[in-house]
């Protein structure tokens, strides 16, 4: 029987950074894979003479060469990932209407700290001061997290209130509560809640912390893709994995996780065969894991109790169209457009339950970044939207085809209403994927990519701060968007990065 | 000025906030009640039946349908519907011809209403160069025997957002099966488009379909059939090639897309017909290629590379096998012939099923049948139905399994 120090059920971002932080430690790491590429919903795919993007495939926390930020520092730096990189040179565009349902928003921000500010000074005239604060407690709340995951879950409580003081007191909150306490203006509140979509719960219960993480992540830093779609971020780490020593079965299937006597993890069922491991860290939902892979009488009740009641995060539903046109002949100039119906956030979320009040859509143009993403004369856009319910469940299959096409249809119509570029006569290429499509691929249940909503009492920071009790059974862990820090390129591949060094702690102690 | 940010009125509260976060979250899932964990999602389900990895199917029946074709159709063991299909999509099915195992394509060409009574149609056309895997099928398939199958896939189905409403379909001999699938999906209500199909045939009797596809014109006039012949000159048929002035006469001025479904020597003459038009390639789309079977006549094939022999070391997991392979055929032909039951579905270079690493060795991949990923390119990655050896060479591919 094959034996290894270590198994990675699932090679999407999670699963890929914890194997390669295992073996970048020396052990002796087995990743399995069901389908016959890597990447999970990282990856690209085919279709006549275009390559699509399968994700919204920014990653924050990147940073050029000259000033790397912790993403680049891991996966470049640490694993050894070597491929081309572009910076997308602006954050976002908005187009949208205010809270107020009436006042008109189109809002593009720049990346970078001073520009992104004196921008939204343009916008709404007195806000300067709230959104320096923002950015201020930003940069608290960024060294405050390195120093907690520095101190490894054990900070100094003196540290924190010398050093971090702001960052306690509005660590707890979600974001609406504290663009209030910051007196941010209405107007500059709709525009600084734009990448809600990006995290899928709205302002009033998405944890402040997360939120201004990220937005200080991408304008700081700037946001990054791969040249060559996320496949080669994916298969480009899958290939530093084998080079540290990892082996990578692709196709094949984990279905069963084998305990022993002592009720800890001793191997794995797969379709290729019995693997001996003690360590299992998988890059799946543990709600399915739990369910299908575990024998009924060890799944804690804690988890009984926990994930059936835990909300899915965003279902995704995406229209790739390769077009025969260039950005530039169809007016195109940003990367990304976000279109919500409104800037009410919290009344978005909710429009975003049913496909027929869903209008979200939030549209890329890869080739304003990246001029390779497809052959001369043509340009790649995709737009996508996330459901916050199960609709598509009630779908009849019979329905599908009329219910996509219909759906994509109307997202085209949005985008070209709301942005007055046209796009519809030069498709020469379309795919729609729905969350079955989600599910199909990424395997993830209901066909949500993103895990469980970071909601509340469920956000990044308790689940980061209960890391060592999330999972009690021995030898099983969780890694990707389920994981501690949610959804997100980022996040899936630190959940994975910092569940191997755990795994790799206790590994050291039980003499491994 | 120093940042002082405090959300309530006295910040101490909210420090303590911060401090409880991880008890608040401990307390709020103590106080949940404890449920079942489902074992599956409805969402899931219909995911599944839409897109299975495999199908279990048995041959229900199989007729004579003109010179040397036999449809076939095939019915789910359980009654139950088949996963639905695009008309104009294919399935891949698993033959297990002797010693190996091996797959080969074929239209899916009844109408789309079949599936969900659990049922398909292929045509299957004896032909000389596919190994004589039409030939197997024809002479050893029974009804009464089950075989497996793929999910419907490929991309030759008209779709609305994309396509000009009138659709001109060439056709040459078995090729007409994905188009006699979309003329009954037009009369059956499961597509809204206008059909011509132009239909290349040697001569009169070489035609297949010839009586439904004139019972579905009949009942329904989105649908229109013109039969074009080679060899033959007769009155009520077009004589000749599927030329411009053809396509541009059943045009008729108005706005078209051109699907094209037939062998390899049709296609390569097609090449150069769409050019004359000057069709953009939005408005022509094409079915599989199919597998190079003169890689020496392809652009970039090495001079004298032809005929050679080598040996590849295949690994698959934990398994490794040594085979011998030739520079005239592509990989996956030794792989089953050597019985290695590897991934394949399209074997035309297109859908990544075979996706597989090449470790070391030189190889020849002909650009017509290229569907790699850029990034698979970069990191030595080959679909081995369209890879050419010219050297010994070790591969990795991935396993196969049976989903549930």
């Amino acid at each position: 029987m094959p034996k290894f120090d270590a198994v990675v059920i699932g090679a999407g971002n999670g699963g890929l950074a914890a194997a390669c932080r295992l073996a970048k430690a020396g052990k002796k790491t087995l990743l399995v894979e069901q389908h016959n590429l890597p990447g999970g919903v990282a990856s690209s795919f085919r279709r006549g003479r275009f390559e699509f993007e399968t994700a919204l495939h920014e990653l924050c926390e990147f940073g050029s060469a000259e000033n790397p930020g912790n993403c680049r520092k891991t996966i470049v730096d640490e694993y050894g990932l070597d491929i081309n990189w572009y910076q997308v040179p602006d954050n976002f565009r908005v187009i949208t209407t205010a809270s107020d349902g009436k006042t008109p928003i189109d809002a593009t921000l720049p990346s970078g700290r001073e520009n992104f500010i004196n921008k939204m000074e343009e916008y709404v005239p007195g806000c300067r001061e709230s959104v320096t604060k923002f950015f201020d407690l930003g940069a608290e709340t960024l060294e405050a997290g390195n120093y907690l995951t520095a101190s490894g879950g054990k900070p100094d409580s003196k540290v924190l209130q010398e050093k971090y003081p702001n960052y306690l007191r509005t660590a707890a909150y979600p974001v609406n509560k504290v663009f209030m306490a910051l007196k941010m203006p209405p107007l500059a509140q709709d525009i600084m809640n734009t990448y809600w979509g990006y995290l899928g719960v709205d302002a009033d219960h998405l944890s402040f912390v997360q939120y201004v993480n990220m937005v200080c992540l991408y304008v700081n830093h700037g946001a990054w893709i791969p040249e060559k779609t996320s496949n080669e971020l994916t298969t480009g780490l899958a290939e530093r994995f084998r080079a540290m020593g990892g082996t990578l079965w692709l196709n094949c299937r984990a279905e069963e996780i084998l305990f022993d006597d002592d009720d800890r993890v001793c191997g794995v069922r797969t379709t290729s065969g019995v693997i001996d491991t003690r360590y299992v860290l998988c890059n799946a939902s543990p709600t399915t894991v739990y369910a299908n892979m575990v024998p009924d009488r060890l799944v804690p009740l804690r988890d009984k109790k926990l994930l059936p009641n835990r909300p899915f995060s965003a279902r995704m539903f995406v229209v790739y169209m390769g077009l025969n046109k260039t950005a530039e002949e169809l007016g195109m100039h940003d990367y990304s457009y976000f279109l919500p119906s409104s800037a009410d956030s919290a009344k978005e979320y909710n429009n975003l339950k049913n496909i027929d009040t869903n209008h979200f859509n939030i549209a890329l143009c890869y080739n304003v970044v990246n001029p390779k993403a497809s052959p001369e004369g043509t340009c790649i856009v995709s737009l996508t939207t996330t459901y916050t319910g199960d609709c598509w469940r009630k779908i009849d299959p019979k329905d599908s085809v009329r219910t996509k096409e219909k759906v994509a249809s109307e997202m085209i119509d949005w985008f070209e209403e709301k942005t007055g570029i046209v796009i519809r006569p030069y498709i020469e290429e379309i795919e729609i994927a729905t969350p079955w499509t989600f599910c199909h691929y990424a395997s993830v249940p209901e066909g949500a990519a993103y895990g469980y909503e970071l909601r509340d009492w469920d956000s990044m920071m308790p689940r980061m701060m209960m890391m060592r009790e999330e999972y009690p059974l021995k030898g099983l862990k969780f890694v990707g968007a389920s994981s501690i820090r949610g959804d997100g390129f980022n996040s899936a591949i630190f959940s994975g990065d910092t569940i191997a060094k755990l795994t790799i702690g206790e590994m050291r102690e039980e003499g491994i | 000025m120093a940042l002082k940010v405090k959300v309530s009125l006295i910040g101490a509260l909210d420090m303590l906030k911060f401090k409880n976060l991880a008890k608040t979250r401990r307390e709020a899932i103590e106080k949940l009640q404890p449920k079942e964990l489902p074992k599956s999602y409805v969402t899931n389900e219909k995911a599944e039946f839409m897109h299975p990895r495999r199908q279990d199917v048995r041959i229900k029946a199989m007729r004579s349908n003109g010179p040397d074709a036999v449809t076939v159709t095939l019915e789910s063991l359980d009654g139950k519907a088949l996963a639905p299909f695009r008309a104009g999509q294919y399935i891949s099915i698993s033959v297990d011809a002797d010693a190996s195992t091996t797959t080969r394509s074929y239209s899916l060409c009844g109408s789309p209403a079949r599936s969900w009574k659990g049922e398909y149609d292929i045509t299957v056309k004896r032909v000389e160069d596919d190994g004589f895997i039409s030939k197997f099928i024809q002479d050893k398939w029974k009804p009464g025997m089950e075989i497996s199958i793929s999910a419907p896939q490929g991309h030759l189905y008209y779709e609305p957002l994309r396509d000009e409403k009138k659709v001109l379909a060439l056709a040459g001999g078995s090729g007409i099966t994905p188009f006699v699938g979309m003329a009954y999906a037009i009369r059956d209500g499961y597509e809204d488009f206008d059909l011509t199909i132009l239909y290349g045939s040697r001569t009169e009797k070489d035609i297949l379909y010839r009586a439904e596809l004139d019972e579905i014109s009949a009942a329904c006039d989105k649908v229109h059939v013109v039969h074009v012949l080679s060899d033959e000159e007769k009155e009520g048929f077009e004589h000749g090639f599927l030329s411009a002035e053809l396509i541009k006469k059943y045009a008729a001025g108005a706005p078209y897309t051109v699907f094209m479904c037939g062998p390899q020597a049709m296609y390569n003459f097609l090449d150069g017909v769409v050019e004359q038009l000057g069709l953009d390639r939005k408005h022509v789309r094409r079915e599989l290629f199919g597998m190079i079977k003169d890689p020496w006549n392809q652009p970039g094939y090495p001079e004298g590379a032809h005929a050679k022999t080598y040996l590849a070391r295949v690994t698959i997991h934990d398994k490794e096998y040594t085979i011998p392979v030739s520079s005239s055929e592509p990989l996956l032909t030794a792989f089953d012939r050597a019985g290695l039951c590897t991934p394949s579905r399209c074997r035309s270079g297109e859908c990544g099923w075979c996706r597989s690493r090449l470790i070391s060795g030189e190889v020849f991949i002909p650009e017509k049948t290229d569907g790699r990923r850029e990034a698979d390119k970069e990191f030595g990655y080959i679909h081995p139905c369209s890879t050419f050896p010219l050297s010994d060479v070790v591969v990795e591919v991935p396993g196969q399994y049976q989903h549930k």
